[in-house]
């Protein structure tokens, strides 16, 4: 007889970044319709789903419903970092956890918290470290208006000036805002080397169309010249993206195809895997522990191994820095195992001294 | 004033003391510190001469005293943060006096802790940088009767005011050393009594 655990689920399923969403969701159920079929798994999962529909207000009491009147004590949701940090308050006054599988920019480590995608050291720093030796070190930076725009290019500009590098511009437009005339306009002038776009949904698809007809209007934004770069876009956003994706480096823990995902198996996207990932470590933490479930995330943790490092709550991911060409992802540079280390205190201490050419 | 960029500081392996009798505000909070990255230690109910090694102190601010700090009172040679439970006035001005930098109201919970690292950081580093040139002024405060000295002197030889303080400007800026130390050389060369003439 199986024990019957309630699971949240958080995700917003329409508003500007449903896609993502999905993908995290179907992540989720796959890996609860598996436990749930494994006759060797003493639990089974039973789904919790609340739908904030892209609205910032409704994470906080969503995820207060679902502790508070559903008896789950574990939910996989957020997508952005903004409704990570409405909802962890929650999740401390109630001694839940909330299992998040997104890439987010660092400098969290939160009690209340499992991190199962990337954070900078495993997406922005590996990215960097290609894009300059390889392109240049003038740089362009966008992001939407919150939190993982902005502490993404702050990053971004302090690694890229140690480095010898400049900062051209800098623009953030608002969650859902396609107006980004004005970035394609100062793109014109500054000619950088390279774009980081830490812009998410609708603003993303805009940007990335409006460049590719700059590119076929000036050569020198082609993708070969100046490439965008991203550490959010997987292949669960490649559909509303269309051509505009083609030539778009991105660094991903996992892309389709691409084996080394810890846990073995095949995804849609990283999106998809973390989310997978989540419930699967989850059930195994659980697994033979009665009453495990109410118990707080570090007594889970407490002894058991596994994915989660039980000092930063972070996993240990492979590196891919991947360009899509014909509509895939394809791994042009990858790094075993990174260990997450949200504070860049543990496997970077100090900047790469910059080394010049002398003759 | 133009604020200046926040530093960031290397915190990885970075030392802290927590200065608290055990407590669950201690758990809590070593936890934050050893996610950040740095090695925590805890002290009570004072603080070895260790702490002068170390990188940051929090303290307790409810039951701590001036005898507890291997310092002089309010002289704190690194970044302190007051762990403040009750917020009495008597307590806050005591914390004040104590040299805090920052400070996390208990009980600490899930987070605080890298603002208030940061926070602290900023503020010691400004408060050395402002005592320094504090100091710097001072001492030229001080100067200014010897360069007045000095111009004299120079002008003794015919020039106008405004030549001799320009001839003491060349001077300074051929032998390198800043216009006070010039001024001191003039005078303790032309054989002036000045007391101070062996500064410097």
């Amino acid at each position: 007889m199986k024990r019957q655990i309630k699971l949240g689920l958080l995700l917003s399923r329409s508003g500007s970044y449903s896609l993502i969403s999905e993908a995290c969701r179907s992540g989720a159920l796959a890996a609860i319709a598996r436990i749930n079929g494994d006759q060797d798994m003493d639990l089974s999962f039973v789904p919790v789903e609340r739908d904030p529909c892209g609205n910032i207000d409704a994470y906080g009491p969503l995820c207060e419903e679902i502790l508070r009147d559903t008896g789950a004590r574990h939910v996989v949701g957020c997508i952005t970092s903004w409704s990570r940090k409405e909802v962890i308050p929650t999740v401390e006054k109630f001694g839940g956890t909330l299992w998040y599988a997104v890439p987010y920019e660092g400098f969290e480590a939160s009690d209340h918290v499992v991190y199962t995608h990337a954070c900078p050291n495993q997406h922005l720093l590996p990215l960097l470290d290609w894009v300059m030796p390889t392109h240049g070190r003038r740089a362009y930076l966008t992001g939407s208006n919150y939190i993982w725009g902005w502490e993404m290019n702050r990053l971004a500009r302090e690694r890229i000036t140690a480095a010898g590098g400049e900062v051209t511009g800098e623009r953030y437009l608002p969650i859902g805002s396609r107006d980004v005339g004005r970035m394609i306009e100062e793109l014109r002038f500054a000619r950088p080397d390279f774009i980081l776009n830490s812009l998410i949904g609708p603003s993303s698809y805009e940007f990335m169309a409006a460049y590719r007809a700059l590119g076929l209007e000036d050569p020198a934004f082609q993708p070969e010249t100046c490439p965008v770069l991203s550490c959010n876009l997987t292949e669960c956003e490649l559909p509303a993206l269309g051509q505009a994706a083609e030539g778009l480096v991105a660094a991903g823990p996992y892309f389709r195809g691409v084996s080394g995902w810890p846990g073995a198996g095949s995804f849609g996207s990283s999106h998809e895997a973390a989310a997978f990932s989540a419930v699967m470590e989850l059930a195994r933490l659980l697994a033979g522990r009665e009453g495990a479930e109410n118990w707080p995330l570090s007594q889970l943790l407490a002894g058991q191994g596994g994915i989660v490092d039980p000092d930063t709550h972070h996993t240990v991911l492979p590196v891919n820095i991947a360009r899509v060409e014909d509509g895939a992802f394809r791994v042009l540079k990858r790094q075993e195992a990174v260990a997450g280390d949200p504070y860049l205190t543990r496997s970077r201490s100090a900047p790469t001294p910059v080394l010049r050419v002398v003759s | 004033m133009k604020r200046r960029t926040i530093r960031i500081p290397n915190l990885g392996g970075a030392q802290a003391i927590i200065l608290h009798r055990p407590h669950p505000t201690v758990q809590a909070l070593t936890r934050q510190l050893t996610a950040i990255g740095l090695q925590v230690t805890q002290a009570w109910p004072e603080l070895g001469p260790e702490a002068l090694a170390a990188d940051y102190i929090f303290f307790d601010a409810d039951m701590s005293h001036d005898g507890m700090f291997p310092w002089e009172v309010g002289q704190p040679p690194i970044p302190m943060i007051a762990l403040i439970g009750s917020e009495a006035p008597g307590r806050i001005e005591w914390s004040l006096k104590a040299g805090s930098h920052a400070q996390l109201l208990k009980p600490v919970g899930d987070s605080g802790a890298y603002s208030a690292l940061l926070i602290a950081r900023d503020a010691f580093d400004a408060q050395k940088a402002l005592s320094a040139e504090i100091a710097d002024l001072r001492r030229r405060l001080e100067d200014r009767q010897t360069v007045v000295r000095a111009v004299t002197l120079l002008a003794a030889r015919g020039k106008s005011d405004a030549e001799a303080y320009a001839q003491l400007r060349q001077m300074a800026m051929a032998w390198r050393i800043s216009f006070e130390e010039a001024a001191l050389r003039i005078v303790a060369a032309q054989g002036g009594p000045d007391d101070r003439s062996e500064r410097g």
